[in-house]
């Protein structure tokens, strides 16, 4: 049978967004993420037409997954998107990092006849579950009913690192019926956010889900917790800094350790920042001044898609008013869509990004390049990407997870901090990551600020320690440290790498969220918890470090407490147990 | 819980007190008269021999914040270096001796006797997160002061000359983001330094695109402090910052706003050490502390605090962004540096004091030098710019050498032998007392801050903020027994907030939460100047202007001090 070598990517794509907030064992979610996306040519070279399934085969495992032509033509490049999928074929090795590869991988991909297997059907045959998978409430969540209709302005969208709080949303009998100025991801969130809810508190008996008391199960989780050697507390990107602070203390007292979902994005960016610093400003200085803007590993317009619109090349600024007066460049290893609406697209190759920048650098300096192309780009192009950049009044660049994930990881980011710290020998030049999770950077903040580190935090010492590649969660699981889990507002059982899931799912494991998740529906412990910024209030970061309050607009389902105060219940029973006083 | 403190030496300047042996009664969180303590029930500490001082006040230093929390991120190495421990149910953990986490950093005023500390730098889009970490900082009370000099709308009231929609504009914003004061820093360099530009930038130099110098910012807004009859004078950190000749940008500062007031405070120089330096380059360098004290003997609309340094590691940080990138260009390890749209930006650098270096040796000398040529200790306080200068924790050190001209001895025996040629302190005698201590450390911050009805004092009435040390200032001469002052003010015997026991024989015993001060106006301002901010923030900034408002529910313990208005 044919089949073809291919650099295989995965991450986030807008339909995989838009589904996954209807539920991870929707038929949404199953049509849109257990997906390859190939070139046409590549397709034709299989022998295959669209809708066909394939088997995608690395170095760490293989999967089944249906075939579709990508819009934009990259041929040698194979895409699919982020979740039970992609995980059983990335790279897990961190390398001592605390990253695992999750792009940039060598894979094979041949025709196949086997059908693709739903979420429930990995867990059972690839990862051999035997737990009980709970017949999920039926998803809608009962609302009292309210007559009056009202309209919520300025409301912030708890989505993407991007926190638009421009929103307008319409409220009628208790339930969000309309939003308005939000983009597709946001939409999907907000309208979506009463389908797919856990309702009710539940605990595993005889390896059963069922139903059970709220204070019951914080009982159940808080024993699990004092009773393991040395617990893990994950998640916390999707949650108020108030529950992550809360989080933190219970981590604390616990001797376990704290990890954020920062470690499997932009934790490279962190341990760069830490060696050589970085050179960065709000996104309110890049719409007033920018006049150029650089896009470079990422894809905005699936990620974060109102940023063009609202920060960058779109938006009117006080000095710079228009598109016209800016330029737009995008570097990636694949023509994206953000790519087709740039100035110049500079297409790099796979896990070269590290050479790019440092030719870029070395232009900058005034040396000479004598090869033709450095990482697939022509010299010429290089010069001329060098020359925008030095003849900018002020440029910036913003860089997303093509440079954490790919080969090199913090080495890459180091490398970019570099390159602009010296442009401001030239010219005003700044670096902005383009954080996901709505709150990842504020979970990075809460932890810095309260350990003094921002991320894979060890209390086992009765003091914070942090050694990305030993405290960092994918290395904890994937290793075998830890003897319990307690997942806050994530899903790791559906984005985390094979080893780390197999581990898991043979541990003690918690999980508080406001919807159904694979994480939830094989925990030993649900919890439900109200969505942060609709349900209940707290304070989110944006992608620039600006805090931005999230407001509550309507009721949580009955019984239903934030993640706040279950945490207050759980750390208080956790204290009890453990004989400390006080709280 | 009722406390008395009995036979100490008591120092309390603020009601003239001068080390008399006295009981200090303590009901109900404040000082109140010994008859009114049952005995029965009250603790009793035995103060016989020992210190008693109200707590202390640090007026400056860089504890919370965006750009505090940028430096734990970027200094790793501190964090690996410096921890303390978790002690279940009485404190928590946390790591850093430069730039410590939040909880530590409570635990480490309280050690030295501290009760009050004032975050000098936040800009008001990130002043949320300000108040976030000033929330997790335990025990002391606190507040924030907000950067102004750059901000475009204050800057457009200004440049139009219009100073009541200033003053309104400024109180609004206070209240808004729960500040206490304005704070300046380097004026207009943030506006320039959008454009890369701003090194350097003096004080009658344009700040471009306005029609304003920095000297019109300092001045206007000093006006619009002293009209709003906000409790702290404008808090400014000069222009030309840590560059050599920035003595006469500060003169020229300190005598823009002389005609303003003959007797009254009303403008504060902030680290007043960074910029007291003459000469036209590094290698030059010479100290301007006589020149800085004799225009502070001379005029009483100044107070200053010293900005001291201390050898070893240091991370600089300040809202003066092309400094830090300058100082980059020297230091060559790390760099940090972050705009904030329409309001400010800041930079952070690591940097290392050494013994042995000229510049940094006459540093350390021009510091005490200030502090000593200053004959009015009510307006010279000690500060280091933590973590600029030193680490908080070097106060006890700066108290002692302030105090024995043979400690000051000691420590010049290893230093750069250039820069004490340079330098006046080998010639200076004065030695200050524990009174002058106590006034320079509480009653003068105190009212410096506009707290000193409450704050720095242990007369009746008095929020019960009380440091004891273990030194007995009779039998002990801190000119000679230096070491052993030291090693009290290290370490508080006891440190008592709000009328309970935090700190027993130099330990956290107790963990409480202290107050955040911020200025509400008496009358409600919103509505009138909603529409023109509005305006302005929908062409400036990427929030919504409902949303940069912050509730006072946000505040862990908030406590509005109320001014302007009817």
């Amino acid at each position: 049978m044919t089949s073809i070598e291919v650099t295989l990517v995965t991450g986030r794509s807008l339909a995989q967004g838009i589904a996954l907030e209807k539920g991870k064992l929707s038929e949404d979610y199953l049509k849109n993420v257990a997906v390859v996306e190939l070139d046409e040519n590549d397709l034709r070279r299989l022998g295959i037409s669209e809708g066909d399934t394939v088997k995608v085969k690395t170095k760490f495992g293989e999967v089944v997954v249906k075939a579709i032509k990508s819009r934009e033509p990259h041929p040698g490049i194979a895409f699919i998107p982020m979740g039970p999928w992609a995980s059983l074929v990335v790279d897990p090795s961190t390398e001592g990092s605390g990253m695992p590869t999750l792009k940039g991988i060598h894979a094979e991909i041949s025709p196949t006849k086997e059908p693709v297997m739903n979420p429930v059907e990995i867990l059972r045959r690839v990862y051999n579950l035997t737990k009980k998978i709970p017949p999920m409430d039926p998803a809608e969540v009962v609302v009292v009913k309210e007559e009056t209709k009202r309209i919520e302005k300025h409301v912030t969208c708890a989505f993407c690192g991007s926190l638009c709080d421009d929103l307008e949303v319409v409220i009628s009998g208790g339930r969000i019926i309309d939003v308005r100025k939000a983009c597709a991801l946001g939409r999907s969130k907000i309208l979506h956010a009463h389908e797919n809810r856990i309702l009710s508190a539940y605990i595993r008996k005889n390896g059963e889900l069922v139903k059970a008391d709220l204070k019951e199960a914080i009982r159940h989780a808080a024993k699990i917790l004092v009773n393991a050697d040395y617990p893990l507390l994950y998640g916390w990107s999707s949650t108020s800094v108030e529950a992550i602070k809360l989080g933190l203390e219970l981590a604390e007292i616990l001797g376990g350790a704290f990890d954020n979902t920062s470690v499997i994005c932009h934790g490279p960016s962190i341990q760069a920042l830490q060696e050589v610093g970085l050179v960065t400003c709000t996104l309110g200085q890049v719409k007033n001044y920018a006049d150029l803007i650089i896009y470079w590993g990422c894809n905005p317009l699936h990620a974060h898609p109102r940023h063009l619109a609202r920060y960058t090349v779109l938006s009117r600024g006080v000095y710079v008013k228009s598109r016209k007066e800016r330029k737009f460049v995008v570097v990636d290893v694949r023509q994206t869509s953000t790519a087709r609406a740039a100035d110049l697209f500079i297409k790099v190759r796979p896990n070269e990004d590290y050479e790019l920048l440092s030719a870029l650098r070395m232009i900058i300096k005034g040396f000479d390049i004598e090869a033709s192309e450095v990482a697939g780009v022509p010299i010429e192009k290089i010069y001329e990407l060098a020359d925008m950049m030095m003849s900018a009044k002020f440029g910036v660049i913003f860089y997303g997870l093509g440079l954490t994930m790919t080969k090199g990881k913090s080495r890459n980011i180091e490398e970019v901090i570099k390159l602009v710290q010296e442009l401001n020998e030239w010219t005003k030049f700044v670096l902005i990551p383009m954080r996901g999770h709505y709150n990842v950077t504020g979970a990075n903040q809460v932890c810095a600020w309260t350990t003094g580190y921002p991320y894979s935090i060890d209390f086992r010492r009765g003091y914070p320690r942090h050694i990305p590649g030993l405290t960092s969660a994918p290395d904890l699981l994937a290793n075998g440290d830890v003897d319990a889990v307690l997942i806050v507002a994530s899903d790791p059982v559906a984005h985390f790498p094979n080893e780390a899931v197999r581990h898991m799912l043979k541990i003690p494991l918690i999980t508080i969220d406001p919807k159904w998740s694979l994480t939830a529906t094989v925990s030993d412990v649900v919890i439900p918890s109200a969505i942060v910024g609709l349900e209940c209030e707290g304070t989110a970061y944006r992608m620039d470090a600006v805090p931005i309050r999230l407001r509550k607009l309507i009721e949580p389902p009955p019984g239903v407490l934030s993640d706040e105060e279950i945490l207050r219940m759980l750390l208080d029973e956790v204290k009890k147990l453990k004989g400390i006083g006080g709280s | 819980m009722e406390i008395l403190i009995k036979n100490g030496y008591v120092y309390d300047p603020m009601n003239n007190i001068k080390g008399d042996v006295m009981d200090i009664a303590i009901k109900d969180g404040k000082i109140v008269e010994p008859s009114e303590i049952d005995l029965q029930r009250a603790k009793v500490i035995d103060a016989k021999g020992k210190v008693v001082m109200p707590g202390g006040i640090d007026i400056h230093a860089h504890v919370a914040g965006p750009k505090v929390n940028s430096g734990r991120i970027m200094m790793l190495n501190d964090h690996y270096r410096s921890f303390m421990k978790l002690v279940p149910g009485r404190r928590r953990s946390g790591t850093g001796k430069y730039t410590p986490s939040t909880y530590i950093t409570g635990y480490r005023y309280a050690r030295m006797g501290w009760t009050t500390v004032i975050e000098p730098a936040s800009p008001p889009l990130k002043t949320r997160h300000t108040h976030e970490e000033l929330n997790d900082i335990p025990i002391v009370d606190k507040a924030c002061l907000i950067l102004m000099d750059s901000n475009r709308i204050i800057l457009n009231y200004l440049d139009n000359k219009d100073y009541e929609g200033c003053k309104e504009f400024i109180l609004w914003l206070l209240e808004a983001v729960k500040g206490y004061g304005v704070k300046l820093v380097d004026p207009g360099t943030a506006v320039l330094w959008s454009w890369g530009r701003g090194y350097g930038l003096d004080v009658d130099d344009p700040v471009e695109p306005y029609s304003l110098t920095p000297r019109d910012i300092v001045e206007g807004l000093c006006r619009v402090n002293l009209e709003l009859g906000l409790p702290h004078p404008l808090h400014v950190h000069c222009n030309k910052l840590g560059i050599p000749g920035n003595c006469e940008t500060t003169l020229k500062t300190m005598d823009a706003v002389s005609r303003l007031s003959s007797d009254k405070v009303i403008l504060h120089i902030t680290h007043v050490q960074f910029n007291a330096y003459l000469g036209g380059n590094w290698y030059d360098l010479g100290t301007g502390s006589e020149k800085i004290a004799k225009y502070v003997n001379t005029h009483k609309h100044v107070s200053l605090d010293m900005g001291q340094i201390d050898f070893g590691t240091a991370t600089t940080m300040t809202a003066d962004a092309p400094f830090e990138y300058a100082l980059f260009h020297m230091a060559r390890w790390k760099w940090l540096g972050t705009d904030v749209e329409a309001e400010a930006a800041a930079g952070i650098v690591p940097y290392k004091y050494r013994r042995r270096n000229f510049v940094n040796a006459l540093q350390w000398c021009i510091g005490l030098e200030i502090a000593l040529l200053v004959e009015d200790p009510w307006r010279v306080m000690i500060t280091t710019d933590h973590p600029n200068g030193a680490p908080f924790t070097r106060y006890p050190k700066i108290m002692t050498l302030l105090m024995s001209k043979r400690f000051r001895e000691e420590v010049m025996k290893k230093l750069n032998r250039r820069a004490l040629r340079k330098a006046i302190l080998p010639s200076i005698d004065r030695e200050y007392d524990l009174y002058e201590i106590a006034v320079m450390t509480r009653a003068a911050p105190a009212k410096l801050l506009g707290l000193e009805r409450t704050k720095g004092h242990l007369g009746i009435g008095a929020d019960a903020d009380v440091a004891i040390y273990d030194i007995n200032p009779k039998e002990l001469d801190p000119s000679r027994d230096y070491e052993k002052y030291l090693k009290a003010f290290k370490r508080a015997e006891y440190t008592i907030k709000s009328g309970e026991i935090v700190v027993m024989k130099g330990e956290v015993v107790n963990e409480v939460y202290g107050k955040t001060f911020y200025v509400k106006a008496k009358t409600k301002l919103e509505e009138e100047i909603y529409g023109e901010v509005e305006k302005f923030f929908r062409e400036w900034y990427t929030v919504e202007l409902q949303n940069y408002i912050i509730a006072e529910h946000e505040l862990r313990n908030p406590q509005p001090i109320y001014v302007g208005g009817a």
